[in-house]
């Protein structure tokens, strides 16, 4: 079945060490203080690779049924759709926390 | 993934036995083996009398709050015991007893069954689910005893932060049945996925099971964000952490947004099951095939989708901004077109079948009657501009209550008296069912029309006392609900009777097709004594009832569990 | 709890409503992954608390962390990574058969999982000794923005709950330990093995975002 792929140890030394490497990365960029946004933009992405990473091959979803895979991508979709939705009250109102 | 290989089955014809000496009742007995059961059936019917003690509670509650209604003035609760009635009325209502009603009680007993599963994907989860859920009621009787709650079922702060009274306990109670509801969700989707019985394809499931389907997806996606919501309440009283409090910077506008990502959704959980069990019902009672059996089964997903997208349409008042508004007012629209999917495609199952006017299709006529009128009053709640005027009236209370009471606990009345054959091998007194069902109907309608002409006049919801204008209102919605009350005790006493003294039921009383009817009533201990292997859908009424009772002689492991495609070769013959 | 099988054929790990080994792999690996998606939404309540927050005030959140000390949350990444990797290497070693292998593995998981705690633990001593509690306790007057407060909330929930959670995992670490030392996984069974390093995966995932949201806001 696809639910019992063996990674070798090398692989998987591998990808620990690419992890290892991204967040070094990670830590690295902000020396170089990239202006806002995009500073943003560059931590969420770099931590967003590393996620991809860690879910297809530790969590092994790149050989594993696609509907596991479809079940981390809805969890994600949803929460977009918490937060943007959400957004669109709290960015657009005339004062940020009303006075009460 | 399912392997598309044709594979041939050698099945047989099983027909169930009828009166069986040994079933899921009496296979064990004694109290430990209840409390000690991994049995998804007796799972179920635990659940089924939980939720039927939570129920009287929070109706003995509704009919106080009526009682104090009929006069004007105050006559025998004050305003904070008012408060507190109200809030308890609809929290047990909501968490106690419509978020498990269906899924938990209903569809843990029938779930597997229809699927011709031996059990639920993870037994002893299930029933850890179970007790999670009775710790979390000891929590909340433990608050209700201690010092009742007075902030209403929404817990809206900084009100909630700042009342002395019991919210902490409360809310953790609340906390800890989210558990409950998301484990039976994980359980329930694993279970249509994995443990479908062979032939059982996607195509062929009971619609009811869709329905279950798209509640557990909507039960798993949005219960954690009740949980972290209540958990942030609870350190906003416990540590005073201010994401949710105006004195500390925070903004309480925020907590509604949380609050309602979960709890609009959460209506859906509380309504969508009940599609499903009207869904069986209609069909089985027309004797005819499901009118757009796909339309339906995924309007259930599509409602749960768009559930999520609509929450704000509770906040139109609340100080969020107009562009929030206006794209909440057009997403609720949405919300109408799987719906009315569904209730056009129940009408035409029924036309031109040979209807059946039992318990259960009663209830579910009462179901598209009342449901009806809350579907549309709720797109007149979530017009922005109506909205402004109706907020926070008695309305909005007709709605929900057209919508939960009128839609949910209906589709659970006719659940209860369709399956009640399978739960418990008897039959109950069809007379007296149908004065019941009548007296629930006309009291439900003289207790709630009136409010939405109240509403209408601007008669807010939550006061104890009223202007003398709205007295008459306010005595005819008490009287429909002490009618509703009467027809509620009927019923207790017809179906304790039944139970006691009810005539044997037939293992498929309605001659219905769908594969729970296949089995004994009541089920036997592993619901099926075989393998079952389904070739036809559950509403081929065209077929004969003999190719809906085959199956694999009983062997524990061994046989395919994956649901091929299936060429069958019928051997009608005698039971081995 | 009658889940021992009758028939003769079955190993007996296997429950007796399943067909076989691999429905009941697949039927726990899936319910892990049902879970996670909860997971996921119950932190996603915080990170979208977090966003509105940092919407509506970027200053706060600049001047807030420098509060933090980069170093150590770099460190605990690193630390966290690395117990994944001993975790997926854990399940390897269940997945060939070498006993010995998954329990060295466990160990050293369970031993970084306590140095995330440790220094976690350093990190949270030095603040309150600083007066930076969350909300109302909140007594600290080196950031000048009137919702520092709020900040810290946020920060002290975020990671709080994940401190929890990892605390949750070491106790299935042990858990795990127990059980393999007593003989119980093998290559044919090794379920519980794969789910629990499912769950400290993605205790690892919400950590990689916590760091940067957090840590590295320059
Ligand atoms: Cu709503």
């Amino acid at each position: 079945m696809s639910g019992h792929h063996i990674s070798s140890a090398k692989f998987l030394w591998g990808i620990g060490f690419a992890l290892f490497v991204l967040t070094f990365i990670t830590v690295a960029v902000t020396w170089m203080h990239i202006p806002a946004p995009w500073n943003v933009v560059v931590a969420i992405g770099l931590a967003a690779i590393k996620a991809t990473i860690v879910a297809a091959f530790f969590m092994n979803l790149y050989w594993d049924s696609k509907y596991n895979l479809m079940l981390l991508v809805m969890s994600f979709v949803f929460f977009f759709l918490m937060i943007g939705i959400t957004l669109l009250d709290t960015l657009f109102r005339n004062d940020p926390v009303p006075a009460f | 993934m399912e392997t598309s290989a044709l594979k041939r089955l050698q099945v047989q014809r099983f027909k169930p036995e009828e009166n069986p000496e040994i079933h899921y009742l009496n296979s064990e007995r004694g109290l430990w083996s209840w409390l000690s059961t991994v049995d998804h059936k007796r799972i179920g019917l635990m659940y089924l009398a939980s939720i039927a003690i939570f129920f009287f509670i929070g109706g003995v509650l509704a009919l106080v709050l009526r009682t104090e209604l009929l006069s004007p003035a105050q006559s025998f609760l004050d305003a904070d015991v008012y408060n507190q009635v109200f809030t308890l009325h609809g929290a047990i209502m909501i968490f106690f007893f419509l978020v498990p009603s269906v899924p938990a009680a209903l569809g843990n007993f029938i779930l597997p069954i229809q699927l011709g599963a031996k059990d639920v994907a993870f037994p002893r989860l299930n029933l850890a689910s179970f007790y999670i859920y009775t710790i979390g009621t000891v929590f909340t009787l433990v608050a209700i005893i201690t010092g009742a709650v007075d902030t209403g079922w929404t817990f809206y702060t900084p009100y909630s932060t700042e009342t002395g009274t019991n919210v902490l306990l409360m809310t953790l109670g609340i906390f800890i049945l989210g558990f409950s509801s998301i484990l039976t969700g994980v359980n329930f989707i694993v279970t249509i996925h994995k443990m479908r019985a062979p032939g059982m394809t996607w195509s062929k499931l009971p619609l009811n099971v869709w329905s279950l389907y798209a509640t557990s997806i909507i039960q798993v996606l949005a219960t954690p964000v009740l949980a972290i919501t209540l958990l942030l309440l609870v350190m906003e009283r416990a540590l005073g952490i201010g994401i949710f409090d105006p004195a500390l910077g925070g903004d309480p506008v925020l907590f509604q947004h949380f609050f309602w990502f979960y709890s609009h959704p959460a209506v859906y959980i509380m309504i969508v099951p009940g599609f499903g069990v009207i869904s069986e019902v209609i069909s089985t009672f027309s004797r005819k095939h499901i009118f757009g059996y796909w339309a339906i089964a995924l309007s259930s997903l599509a409602i749960a989708f768009i559930g999520f997208l609509v929450w704000g349409h509770h906040m139109f008042t609340a100080g969020q901004s107009s562009l929030a508004s206006m794209v909440f007012s057009f997403l609720t629209f949405l919300v109408g077109i799987p719906t009315g999917i569904k209730i056009f495609n129940w009408l035409a199952t029924m036309y031109k079948g040979s209807i059946d006017l039992k318990a259960p299709m009663l209830y579910a006529m009462v179901f598209l009657f009342l449901f009806t009128i809350g579907g549309f009053t709720g797109i007149m709640l979530g017009a922005l501009s109506v909205d402004i005027h109706l907020h926070d009236t008695y309305f909005v209370v007709a709605h929900f209550h057209y919508v939960m009471m009128g839609g949910m606990v209906m589709a659970l009345l006719a659940g209860l008296h369709y399956w009640w054959p399978k739960m418990f091998g008897k039959m109950y007194s069809e007379v007296y069912a149908r004065i019941s069902c009548a007296l629930i109907f006309i009291g439900f309608n003289l207790a709630f029309l009136p409010q939405f002409v109240m509403g209408a006049q601007g008669m807010p919801r939550r006061y104890f006392n009223y202007i003398d204008q709205f007295q008459p209102f306010h005595q005819l919605s008490t009287m429909g609900a002490y009618i509703m009350g009467v027809g509620f005790v009927i019923m207790f006493f017809y179906l304790l009777h039944s139970l006691v003294r009810g005539e044997k039921a037939a293992s498929n009383p309605w001659g219905s097709r769908a594969l729970e009817w296949q089995t004994t009533s009541p089920a036997a201990p592993h619901n099926f004594e075989h393998t079952p292997v389904v070739i036809h859908g559950p509403y081929d009424y065209h077929k004969p009832m003999s190719e809906f009772q085959l199956g694999i002689a009983h062997g524990h492991h061994g046989e395919s569990h994956q649901p091929e495609t299936l060429e069958t070769v019928a051997e009608t013959g005698t039971r081995p | 709890m009658a889940h021992s099988t009758a028939s003769s054929s079955a190993p007996a790990h296997l429950q007796h409503h399943f067909v076989d080994s691999d429905q009941q792999f697949e039927s726990s690996k899936m319910g892990m992954w049902i879970f996670l998606v909860t997971e996921i939404l119950f932190f996603g309540g915080l990170f979208a608390a977090y966003i509105v927050y940092r919407a509506w005030y970027p200053d706060l959140y600049v001047q807030a962390s420098t509060q933090l000390d980069t170093f150590w949350g770099a460190v605990n990444t690193a630390v966290l990574i690395g117990s994944s990797l001993t975790v997926a290497m854990a399940i390897r070693s269940a997945q060939l058969n070498q006993i010995k292998g998954l329990i060295i593995n466990l160990y050293i998981t369970i031993g970084l999982a306590f140095t995330f705690m440790v220094i976690k633990y350093f990190e949270y001593v030095h603040k309150f000794e600083k007066g930076i509690f969350p909300g109302q306790y909140y007594t600290y007057e080196g950031i000048a923005h009137e919702k520092a407060n709020i900040f810290f909330s946020i920060y002290y929930m975020m990671t709080g709950l994940h401190g929890l959670h990892v605390i949750i995992g070491i106790g299935l670490m042990i858990w795990l330990l127990v059980k393999a030392k007593k003989g119980a996984f093998s290559a044919e069974y090794y379920t519980p093995v794969e789910i629990t390093g499912l769950y400290w995966h993605l205790v690892d995932v919400i950590w990689i975002f916590l760091f940067p949201l957090l840590y590295l806001i320059d």
